[in-house]
């Protein structure tokens, strides 16, 4: 394995952007809870940090305080069927313990439902738990994508509505010069985003999804500011000189994969030591890419964002078909790796249909894995293991008869 | 020989899929089938059409955990399974409605798997109590009223609309008089019966249930052989196993409210008068909210204690879809607040995979001695 330096960055850009969430008040800054598809750069401008209780969560389950947590949420009543990412979080909250020391509490819960409709209802609870207001950004789902004047809309009335409320929290207007420069900023870190990511199209790959996985917070949560910016073009420029040298991610890569659905978070480490052993390096994924397509324009941003959120953020098998059959050939795929996340239902139901799909129309194999992002009480990582062997095994010897 | 007054729906309910493909066969009409809740029936009626709804509980899966997970709720798993074992190729139509991320993947499996297939989704938006759903689910029933007249080639214009909304309003208000009848006179108006005349009425021309119900025995007595009912209210998406029904009644438990898709939920709240379509969009918005829309989240508490203490209910039964996220992240908070009203309640995981039978009626047993006791 070949290590990124530039990703040494983040921890000091989390433990940053943790304290500033904490100190929020004392800098005359609020606090608003989201989700992926909100105008996180409308906050930015109204002084208001970003939260992702998601990514709260994620930290929780990277290090492995999954089962320390969640346990408290699921004594209170919440099923182990519900999504862990939920559980994971109101139980830290319930016991206290987190990484971050916990997340300061919400002036405001903010959501979009085109996500999906779970963090609807988890934001429910959140805003009952801290009595905080809640607005969800209802964007209806269009079907296959077509077009839905109506829609539109309904969405954009919904976000202009949003402006009014932070103003009101706030008690201040918003500045449309502060509104273009975050815009501009959340525009540039996303464009520097996708070509991060369209390097996992170079032989060997410079970065592997799980250095991407490692790298997103940023994007995620800092999207309109100048600290996500500045840590992209440190690691474009890393890895266009990788490019350069011929230096790939793992020293042996014999196996190209797609990554489907969330990670395991748990096992982010395993995973990958185990697949680098075996030359087999994850170049691209669905998850990595969701953040790639988030940026707006500045002449109309609001109109901007109800497109994004109704169109480009509208996920489906349909869609997810022609998108893995376009990964196959620019990323020279052999094989898949569907997730089959059962915290996440929203992006894995269609996963058994989509998995016959592709492997008609490309001809390349996929292996299901069963297991969850955030509970290793849900699966068991050596079963995983022995299915990506045995797949790979199988790879193997496809590579042999083509000789 | 005097006729058995319910048979007629004991006959629709023993196999509804059979009995709509015959009445296909026998009529030559159109039949469109849709998946609950909160699809507008008036709506597939006004375009001549007979509305079909479909619950996926009760059905056995051999064949759809190919094309869903296992962790996917029996309702949609169900609807796949028919799907796939070709009991619904009668169908001229069918409609998914936008409740959640499971009916969402579902329409687009089922788009995938059955490319043939008329089918729609119904988007219904989320957030029912901002005045641009309002708008919105409006200009959506047009979309929708435009996909029905393209199947049976007759829209639900204005004037047909009224007409249906007229027998729907008839049809409603009898059911909620059966509702109230069971209250009074449990043992002749049972809850499996009361059930199977709100779900049969879904499943049925509404014409020819409606006076399917004038022969029931409106007038009888009031009840003396039972013993004393205890009341109990209902939250939850279907009544699956739905052998449930019977044995609240075996139990003595008597439904005072209830909120399942086909069962309060289909038959509350009339129309206001003026325009139809805006009366079925009033309709939708002003129901008890279903756990896959947004409300203000104190409210969604609030009211559903002050709707449980209306009804007079001495504890509330959830039957909570497994694998229902919507379901599942209202009930804790829903819980406590009956807690602290000291309105005792039980929590029956539905499914009609995997569970058992006589673990529900053990539960449902103790549950009823609990809140039954001071009245003996
Ligand atoms: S259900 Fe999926 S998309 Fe929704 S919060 Fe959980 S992991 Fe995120
Ligand atoms: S709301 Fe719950 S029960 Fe209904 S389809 Fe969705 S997951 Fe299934």
């Amino acid at each position: 394995m070949n290590p990124i330096s530039s990703l040494r960055d983040l921890k000091q850009i989390n433990i940053d952007y943790y304290t500033a969430a904490h100190t929020a008040r004392q800098n005359g800054k609020f606090i608003a809870y989201v989700n992926a598809f909100t105008p996180v750069e409308l906050l930015y401008a109204m002084d208001f940090i970003p939260i992702y209780p998601e990514n709260h969560a994620v930290i929780l389950g990277a290090r492995r305080l999954s089962e320390e947590v969640a346990p408290a949420a699921e004594k209170l009543g919440y099923s182990m069927d519900l999504c862990s990412y939920a559980r994971c979080d109101l139980g830290s909250i319930l016991t206290g313990k987190s990484p971050t020391f916990g997340l300061p509490k919400p002036d405001l819960l903010l959501v979009s439902n085109s996500q999906c409709s779970t963090l609807t209802k988890w934001f429910e609870v959140l805003s009952r738990m801290y009595g905080a207001p809640m607005v969800l950004i209802d964007v209806p789902h269009s079907g296959n994508g077509e077009k839905d004047p109506q829609a539109e809309l309904y969405v954009r009335g919904q976000l202009e509505e949003l402006q009014g409320i932070l103003e009101h929290i706030t008690g201040r207007k918003l500045e449309g010069d502060r509104l273009r420069e975050s815009i501009r900023l959340s525009r540039q870190a996303s464009e520097l985003w996708t070509r991060i990511l369209l390097c996992g199209s170079q032989r060997p790959s410079p970065i592997t999804v799980f250095d991407q996985f490692i790298a997103m917070a940023p994007i995620v949560a800092q999207r309109g500011t100048q600290v996500a910016v500045q840590f992209y073009q440190r690691l474009l420029e890393e890895l266009e000189e990788r490019v350069i040298r011929g230096v790939g991610a793992l020293s042996n890569e014999r196996f190209r994969l797609f990554w489907d659905n969330l990670p395991i978070w748990p096992e982010l480490r395993r995973l990958s030591e185990f697949l680098d052993q075996r030359g087999a390096a994850l170049v691209t994924s669905l998850y990595t890419w969701a953040w790639a397509t988030l940026s707006v324009g500045e002449e109309d941003p609001f109109q901007d964002w109800a497109e994004q959120y109704l169109y480009t953020a509208n996920l489906h098998l349909q869609r997810r078909i022609q998108t893995y059959v376009e990964y196959a050939r620019q990323y020279e795929l052999d094989g898949f790796l569907y997730h089959s996340n059962r915290s996440c239902k929203m992006v894995s139901q269609d996963i058994p249909e989509l998995r016959r799909a592709v492997a008609e129309k490309t001809g390349i194999p996929g292996v299901i894995l069963e297991a969850d992002h955030n509970d290793p009480r849900l699966y068991s990582i050596e079963s995983i293991e022995s299915q990506i062997q045995s797949f790979l095994e199988m790879l193997d010897s496809r590579k042999r008869k083509a000789g | 020989m005097i006729m058995d007054p319910w048979r007629p729906f004991l006959e629709v309910m023993r196999d509804p899929l059979q009995w709509a493909r015959s009445w296909k066969h026998m009529t030559g009409g159109k039949v469109i089938g849709h998946l609950l809740p909160d699809v507008p029936e008036e709506m597939i009626h006004a375009a001549g059409a007979l509305p079909l709804a479909l619950e996926g509980a009760a059905v056995s899966v051999s064949q759809a955990q190919a094309s869903l997970p296992a962790y996917t709720c029996s309702h949609a798993m169900g609807l796949m399974e028919m799907g796939l074992t070709g009991q619904l190729d009668f169908l001229d139509g069918l409609v998914i409605p936008y409740v959640c991320d499971t009916t969402r993947n579902l329409y687009h499996t089922w788009s995938h798997r059955f490319p043939e297939t008329r089918h729609e989704f119904l988007r219904l938006p989320k957030r029912l109590r901002h005045p641009g759903a309002r708008v919105y689910l409006r200009n959506e029933l047009e979309r929708f009223g435009r996909y029905l007249g393209n199947i049976t080639g007759c829209f639900p214009t204005a004037e047909r609309l009224s007409s249906s909304l007229d027998l729907y309003r008839k049809s409603r208000s009898r059911l909620e008089e059966a509702y109230s009848m069971h209250r009074k006179n449990p043992s002749v108006w049972t809850w499996e019966r009361v059930h199977m005349l709100m779900a049969s009425a879904m499943k049925t021309p509404r014409e020819e249930h409606l006076s399917w119900m004038q022969e029931l025995p409106w007038e009888g007595d009031k009840d003396e052989k039972s013993q004393r009912p205890v009341p109990v209210y209902v939250r939850g998406k279907i009544w699956d196993p739905p052998e449930i029904t019977k044995m609240l009644d075996e139990l003595g438990l008597v439904v005072v409210g209830d909120e399942t898709v086909c069962g309060y939920r289909s038959i509350a709240s009339h129309y206001q008068e003026g325009d139809p379509l805006d009366s079925i969009v009033n309709r939708l918005i002003s129901l008890p909210l279903y756990p896959g829309y947004h409300d203000e989240p104190r409210g969604v508490v609030e009211n559903f204690l002050d709707r449980v203490k209306q009804s007079g209910a001495r504890g509330v039964i959830f039957l909570n879809p497994k694998f229902c996220e919507a379901a599942g992240f209202d009930l804790p908070d829903l819980q406590r607040g009956l807690e602290k009203e000291e309105i005792p309640s039980l929590v029956l995981e539905t499914s009609t995979r995997g569970v058992s039978l006589a673990q529900i009626q053990v539960r449902l047993e103790a549950f009823g001695e609990m809140i039954g006791e001071d009245l003996l």
